[in-house]
């Protein structure tokens, strides 16, 4: 614990869930959006990440009363996110929204997507897109390949090379 | 904080959530997600995630819903439905 508290407090400016960390960071539990698949049918499949496994995440849709829950492979989708209020302003801070729209997620996303397409290497700059709600909440939406996330769940976060030597 | 951290942060309050809805299979999912985070990256368990999770089947502990609370002379102990007992001490 001492040493723990330690870093805490050295670097101070948090690592939030941004969207440039989004990559390594929790996706359990996250709202998540299905924006491309190579099955037409996952398309535009909206609910929560439960389980992430090394090449799938398992989303639960919320129909009505009931819920299900459907597993989406990593690679061959694209997945847009939903960061809301405390780590979308921290995003806001760290200058990482590119623009201020208006628009429904719906309506965004089309070009958003071929956007993602495009330049998968990088996540920042074409993800993030800050929506503000009528409500005054803050709600970020970024848009990943599948493909940068596939990886062991509780090695995503590791920045390490993957020297054996360690 | 580091992401690793913050992530088992995310992943007690994942646990907590799905232990209150009754789903105590993917609540040990997370729990045991969280062990390895903690251990991939050096880092000491949250004392309230430590205190509340079961060493021997990782179910996330619930006073009064899967786990019993009792205070013997000097110690606590907290048994979960599984059997196992965890125990440490108070002061008086």
């Amino acid at each position: 614990m001492p040493v723990r508290k330690a870093i805490s407090t050295a670097n101070k400016q948090l690592m939030t869930l941004t969207p440039e960390t989004l990559p390594r960071h929790e996706l359990n539990g996250l709202p998540v959006r299905v924006v491309e698949s190579t099955d037409a049918s996952r398309v535009g499949l909206e609910g929560r990440v439960v389980i992430e496994t090394t090449n799938t995440l398992s989303v639960e849709i919320r129909e009505g009363g009931d819920t299900r829950v459907v597993t989406v492979p990593k690679s061959g989708s694209v997945f847009e996110f939903a960061i809301t209020d405390d780590a979308a302003d921290a995003a806001k801070a760290s200058g990482t929204t590119s623009k201020l729209a208006d628009t429904q997620p719906d309506s965004s996303t089309a070009d958003e997507s071929d956007r993602a397409g495009d330049d998968i290497a990088s996540c920042r700059g074409d993800g993030p897109t800050d929506h503000r709600h009528a409500a005054g909440e803050n709600v970020a939406y970024v848009t990943v390949d599948g493909s940068r996330l596939l990886s062991r769940p509780a090695r995503r976060t590791e920045t390490n090379g993957d020297s054996p030597w360690q | 904080m580091d992401v690793a951290a913050e992530r088992i942060d995310r992943l007690e309050e994942l646990a907590r959530a799905a232990t209150i809805d009754g789903d105590d299979e993917r609540a040990k999912y997370y729990v045991q997600l969280a062990r390895r985070i903690a251990e991939r990256n050096r880092l000491e368990f949250p004392r309230s995630f430590e205190r509340f999770t079961c060493d021997r089947c990782d179910a996330y502990l619930r006073p009064g819903d899967n786990a019993r609370v009792r205070l013997q002379n000097g110690h606590v102990v907290i048994s979960c439905d599984c059997g196992a007992h965890a125990r440490y001490p108070y002061d008086e």
